[in-house]
């Protein structure tokens, strides 16, 4: 009597077996060394900590997302990580509060959320990203952008394409030249969200209608973006998305949708999203935010580079393996594996190499093609 | 052309897949098929054979691909990707809500509401300090939302048709549907007491696609400007 459902994965998780986590090994690897060439120093914050502290950090975190529970230690609510960026974040605004700004930190490692995001029902990912503190200048913006691209681009992403948004956008513009009722705001974000004209102009948000419009190929959405601008108080965003779109142009395909705000929770004036080619979704973003308590300005990216293990798996080929048969010369597979080789060591005599999966066999000193 | 040459082989990938467009049988596709043609997108003479048991048909003029199914399969295929492109009522679009659609372009064809309607003697008789109803629909979100707004909690028996049957059975007091001229509802003695929601057909996009296929954007153009007759945007 074997019961099939003792061992199903919960909803969201999944095994990697050795090609996909041998892909995400060298994904994670590639994406580490490019933040770490730029001088960002790595940091590991551990997986779960007080909930407070989680949702504390950033404007708009949703411990509703995280796993919770009371820590029978001290009887306070855990959270496990969703978004180790906020984590990050604590860390600027205390162990490394006095380090000198800019502070460059990186990250690596697993989240988790209670519940897949929209359609995808996937709980568990890997983060990868880098912050850099104390500015979000446009210069920190530009660096960030093109080090994501960078980093991207090593992990095997193929014609990259960045969406550079204005996160605050509808606060600005409701503040000064369209005005809204406090009411009209949430309505009027979710409907330029999801880009429905009918329902905007329902919804009261007829004067924002011209932004949809002014999405798409960054040249032509930005001209019309500044014809819309009213009263020149995005003039100066405006202003800092063309020099970020110089530093990266030929990199990256670019585009603008100012009111993108998909994934977007605490970003302030600058935005963007990554996506390549042959992967769904997107791949990351990034922007600049406010660290709150410390209330210091930052620019930071995450990417969740796990949709390209599909596309990194059918770049590598199998590699070479050499089987070591029973009483072989110790040193000279040591020597060998110093040279690159990967061995495969016989246990018994059963053992045969080519059910091993292995390409070569150890013939005295010499690796032999089997 | 990147800077950041790869130096791993690549895999062979098509590289310009056609596009896919989802239209919905029914209702709204009779309305759609002048839109989409003033937006140059005329499906080939096979589309409108009757006894033709195909579901991906060609277009004329380009390598698009019309795929024809229910509605409510339009926006799951475009907002897995599966499609790029489609024509759904905003019905289907609030009952998802899917974070990945866009509804660009509101077409202004195949208007209709969605409704609560109940039988005759119920909607004169009680007053409305319930918290908890038993509704019959096609949209359990939308109506779980719409009476969670009005502070009462309503458990939805979905069902995918012939809802007008569900107060005179017994199976539901009201239900929550479709209405254009009303007629269903006053042959199945129901009257309709609230209107949730004016529904029209919008172009819905993947937002990816947008983001990543300049052609999904032309697309987007074409149907505005189609609609730009007797549009004031």
């Amino acid at each position: 009597m074997t019961d099939p459902t003792r061992d199903l994965l919960p909803e969201g998780l999944e095994d990697w077996l050795p090609s996909e986590a041998a892909a995400v090994t060298r994904i994670n690897r590639a994406v580490t060394d490019v933040m770490d060439s730029h001088g960002y120093d790595r940091v590991r914050p551990p997986l779960i900590e007080f909930e407070k502290s989680m949702a504390g950090r950033m404007d708009g975190v949703q411990p509703r997302r995280m796993f919770r529970f009371v820590d029978p230690s001290s009887l306070r609510t855990l959270a496990l990580r969703s978004d180790i960026t906020v984590q990050v974040g604590r860390i600027a605004a205390t162990s490394l509060a006095g380090a000198p700004r800019p502070l460059r930190l990186c990250y690596g490692g697993q989240v988790l959320t209670i519940k897949g995001d929209g359609l995808d029902p996937t709980r568990e990912r890997l983060q990868l990203g880098a912050e850099l503190i104390g500015s979000d200048s446009v210069a920190a913006a530009s660096e960030i952008v093109t080090i994501a691209i960078e980093a991207l681009a090593s992990a095997g992403a193929r014609n990259i394409s960045v969406d550079f948004t204005l996160p605050d956008l509808v606060d600005t513009l409701a503040k000064g030249p369209f005005p809204l009722d406090a009411d009209q705001i949430e309505t009027v974000r979710r409907e330029l969200d999801a880009k429905d004209a009918g329902a905007l102009k329902a919804g009261g948000g007829g004067a924002y209608l011209p932004l949809l419009y002014a999405t798409g190929p960054f040249a032509d959405a930005i001209e019309q973006l500044a014809a819309i601008d009213a009263g020149g108080v995005l003039a100066k965003r405006i202003e800092g998305l063309r020099q970020i779109a110089e530093r990266i142009s030929g990199k990256a395909r670019i585009t603008l949708d100012p009111t993108e705000r998909h994934g977007f929770e605490y970003q302030s004036w600058f935005g963007f999203t990554l996506y390549a080619e042959g992967v769904r979704g997107a791949l990351g973003r990034g922007g600049t935010y406010r660290i709150l308590g410390l209330d210091e300005p930052a620019t930071g990216f995450s990417l969740y580079p796990d949709a390209l293990v599909d596309n990194d798996r059918c770049d590598t080929d199998a590699r070479d393996i050499l089987f070591l048969p029973l009483g072989h010369d110790v040193d000279v597979a040591a020597r060998l594996r110093v040279i690159g080789w990967r061995t495969v060591a016989a246990l018994s005599e059963g053992d045969d190499a080519k059910v091993l999966g292995c390409t070569h066999v150890l013939n005295g000193k010499e690796p032999m093609r089997l | 052309m990147l800077p950041f040459a790869l130096t791993r082989p690549k895999c062979p990938l098509a590289m310009t897949k056609p596009l896919i467009f989802a239209v919905p049988k029914g209702r709204i596709l009779d309305e759609a098929l002048p839109v989409m043609a003033s937006a140059g997108i005329v499906p080939a003479a096979e589309f409108h054979d009757k006894k033709n048991r195909a579901l991906s048909f060609a277009t004329e003029d380009s390598d698009m691909r019309i795929i024809r199914v229910r509605a409510f399969d339009v926006a799951t295929f475009v907002a897995h990707g599966a499609a790029q492109v489609g024509i759904v009522g905003s019905d289907v679009v609030e009952e998802f809500n899917y974070p990945d659609l866009y509804a660009p372009v509101d077409l202004d064809i195949g208007h209709c509401r969605l409704s609560v309607a109940e039988p005759v003697d119920a909607a004169n008789g009680q007053g409305s300090h319930t918290s908890h109803l038993r509704v019959a629909t096609k949209y359990p979100n939308l109506t779980r939302r719409y009476f969670e707004g009005q502070g009462i909690q309503a458990e939805c028996v979905k069902l995918n048709g012939a809802m007008e049957l569900a107060p005179t059975l017994g199976l539901a007091g009201r239900i929550v549907d479709l209405v254009s001229t009303g007629r269903t509802l006053k042959e199945n003695g129901l009257v309709e007491t609230a209107e949730i929601l004016r529904i029209s057909a919008r172009l819905i996009v993947n937002r990816a696609a947008l983001k990543t296929d300049d052609r999904v954007g032309a697309l987007v153009d074409a149907f505005r400007a189609a609609c730009r007759t007797g549009d004031d945007a």
